[in-house]
């Protein structure tokens, strides 16, 4: 349920001050990105001492869920494409958090994003439903908040709702372990699939079982993730991604990983990151090294002969053009 | 519960020492506090250890003051078994003061009798299977405590390319090491050892500096992770402790003194490469003997001035205590390395 420790505080708030939030918008917008997997996930210590599962996300920014909602009052959430099931309960979660009872509407969700290859389209339609919900409702809503009512909706989320702030988040629990404090390192990263690969139905795929020494070796992982975020190292952060996706070959196996591996380590790589629970694979690069971009672009050839699919560069907090 | 967490979680966290521009140093003030919370923690949840219940192991160091303090915190019973020949008053009294019961067992051959202590281990655990066995020596998760030390320097430093400690149970040396190259793969593992200690292929005997060497093999030491082995006599161990106290104020044991005296050597040598090095204990326990002008005058050879580099062997063979030797150990098995000494 999507019945979250400050909902009552806001109900208080709406008796106290009356309908604050019934003067509603007649519509609503919200957007969401992509990403491209991640660059860590396992399991990690949290305050409280206990182990959470976590990951460290790689936005794609280019991509975009949008999302438009005109409320209605009366009961009932229509979806355009229709049965957008996850984004419909997400909009009526939006709607108990903020103490709005006979909310309902009219929900649009246009997206560039592709479904099952782990860029994350069903986070984003979520993610992009309650921020339009919001904001016909004339509501600001805290990054944390949208995280709870996200993993409320479906289940288990990722850390887009933080852009590009590098964080390390609880995906199944909607809260951020580390914020690792800062943006990410200068990146360009040409990204591929393989071709043979179907799609994956990411909820439903059973959690990966770490074994005491994978779990210790997330702990140093996550050391090296901070460090290269706090001095903007890409080479550091590359060796992160490189070794989260090995010990991922352990439980979800990607069959042309090592082709992969092989094409990073002759391309002045620092390093390769996967969609832990999907299809993608990504080679990182140094932005701001000498010949970067056409480091990246010769890269795009040789992936393309080696006969992976719907290859693209894009850059993350990084200056310039890319060369295609 | 978190209250006495958080403390022993302080006292197992060493402060970081800039021993040269290249050369870092992690100095504990007891660093076996990694492991046995480690294990202890482990050995709670998975329930091989019940509230309240008893531990047993064989030490006569600090992995028994460390485990007596957590012991003392968590409430749980501990035994520890040492020999005649290695036990102080002044240690055995703080252990007993934490609540342990200290065994102590006869050792006409003044070698420690390892052998003995575990007969004696095995005896209680026969009588009471209930009773938690840490098994120092040879249980993996002594290596994976050590992901917390590397977690520390990462975080601190980023890349390191060299890692100097020594080896006892290896633990510390091989688990620290496995991390930090798992990050960085091209990390070079010296490991520091003494003579007449079997660790590293030489022959048993008498071993003047205590807290490293040992005269059994533990599984926890991984010889094909080391890239070479020094052997440090105890004389100059003591000299690089003392210059650790004048030069930097580092009051540190003996055996921080050996990892010192060769991390710094190597430190000066490679000056393009950054160097960790583990510094396990304090001098406390020490006062009486290494921090002791009249005990120390009565060792033929002291003074004794520090040497600038290794004697470089071919073949392994034990030094007099005075000096330091090295070997190529090249990521090398230990039997491949003796089959190679037999020829």
């Amino acid at each position: 349920m999507a019945r979250t420790g400050s909902s009552n505080r806001h109900d208080d708030k709406r008796n106290a001050s009356g309908s604050a939030f019934k003067l509603s918008r007649p519509v609503g917008v919200g957007h969401a990105i992509a990403h491209h997997g991640e660059l860590l996930q396992g399991v990690f210590e949290g305050q409280d001492g206990r182990l959470h599962r976590g990951l460290l996300t790689l936005p794609l920014p280019s991509q975009r869920s949008h999302a438009t909602f005109w409320p209605r009052r009366e009961a009932g959430i229509r979806t355009r494409p229709a049965n957008r099931t996850k984004a419909a309960r997400a909009v009526a979660f939006t709607f108990e958090h903020l103490g709005i009872a006979e909310g309902g509407g009219d929900l649009t969700l246009e997206s560039t994003i592709a479904i099952g290859h782990g860029y994350g389209s069903s986070t984003a339609d979520v993610v992009a439903a309650i921020r339009a919900t919001a904001c016909a409702s004339g509501v600001g809503l805290r990054r944390s908040t949208t995280c709870t009512l996200a993993v409320a909706a479906e289940g288990a989320t990722d850390a887009i709702v933080y852009g590009d702030q590098a964080v390390l988040f609880a995906q199944r629990e909607g809260f951020i372990i580390e914020h690792f404090g800062d943006e990410f390192p200068p990146l360009l990263i040409v990204g591929f699939k393989d071709p043979d690969a179907n799609p994956i139905d990411t909820l439903s795929l059973e959690c990966a079982r770490y074994d005491a020494e994978e779990i210790e070796l997330f702990r140093v992982l996550r050391a090296l993730a901070c460090r290269s975020i706090r001095q903007q190292d890409p080479w550091l952060l590359g060796r992160v991604a490189t070794m989260s996706s090995r010990i991922s070959q352990r439980h979800l196996p990607k069959p042309r990983w090592q082709a992969a591996v092989e094409l990073a380590q002759d391309s002045h790589s620092c390093g390769i990151q996967v969609a832990h629970s999907g299809t993608l694979l990504g080679i990182l690069l140094d932005a701001e090294a000498p010949g970067a971009s056409t480091h990246a672009a010769d890269l795009v050839g040789s992936v393309r002969r080696a006969g992976f699919a719907d290859v693209q560069s894009f850059a993350l907090n990084a200056e310039g053009m890319m060369v295609e | 519960m978190s209250g006495e967490g958080d403390y022993l979680r302080a006292f197992e966290t060493p402060r970081f020492a800039q021993l040269a521009p290249n050369l870092i140093a992690a100095s504990f003030s007891l660093m076996k506090l990694l492991p046995a919370r480690f294990m202890v923690d482990r050995a709670q949840a998975s329930g091989r250890l019940k509230r309240g219940g008893r531990i047993v192991e064989t030490t006569s160091g600090t992995f028994g003051l460390a485990i007596a303090m957590v012991s003392a915190v968590r409430g749980y019973k501990l035994t520890l078994i040492t020999a005649s020949t290695l036990t102080e008053p002044k240690f055995t009294r703080r252990l007993e003061r934490l609540g342990a019961t200290v065994l102590t067992i006869d050792d006409p051959l003044g070698d420690g009798n390892q052998r003995g202590r575990l007969d004696r281990l095995k005896q209680i655990l026969g009588a009471n299977p209930d009773i938690y066995w840490p098994e120092q020596y040879d249980s993996p998760e002594n290596r994976l405590a050590y992901a917390r030390l590397v977690d520390l320097v990462v975080r601190s430093f980023g890349q390191i390319d060299c890692l100097v400690g020594c080896v006892g149970t290896g633990g510390s040396l091989c688990g620290t090491g496995a991390f930090l190259r798992a990050l960085f793969p091209d990390l070079r593992i010296v490991a520091v050892d003494t003579h007449r200690s079997m660790l590293f292929g030489q022959p048993v005997g008498r071993r003047m500096l205590r807290g490293l060497g040992n005269s059994i093999l533990p599984a926890n030491v991984q010889h094909d992770m080391i890239d070479e082995i020094h052997w440090v006599g105890a004389l100059p161990a003591y000299a690089m402790a003392h210059a650790l106290v004048r030069d930097n104020g580092i009051f540190a044991g003996p055996t921080s003194g050996a990892a010192a005296l060769v991390a710094s050597w190597f430190a000066r040598n490679n000056p393009e490469t950054t160097t960790l090095v583990i510094m396990p204990d304090e001098g406390h326990r020490y006062i009486d003997t290494v921090y002791n002008d009249e005990w120390l005058g009565t060792l033929s050879g002291w003074p004794c001035p520090i040497p600038l580099a290794p004697v470089q062997l071919e073949r392994i063979l034990p030094g007099e205590e005075t000096s330091w030797t090295t070997f190529a150990w090249r990521r090398r098995t230990l039997c491949a390395v003796l089959a190679e000494q037999d020829e």
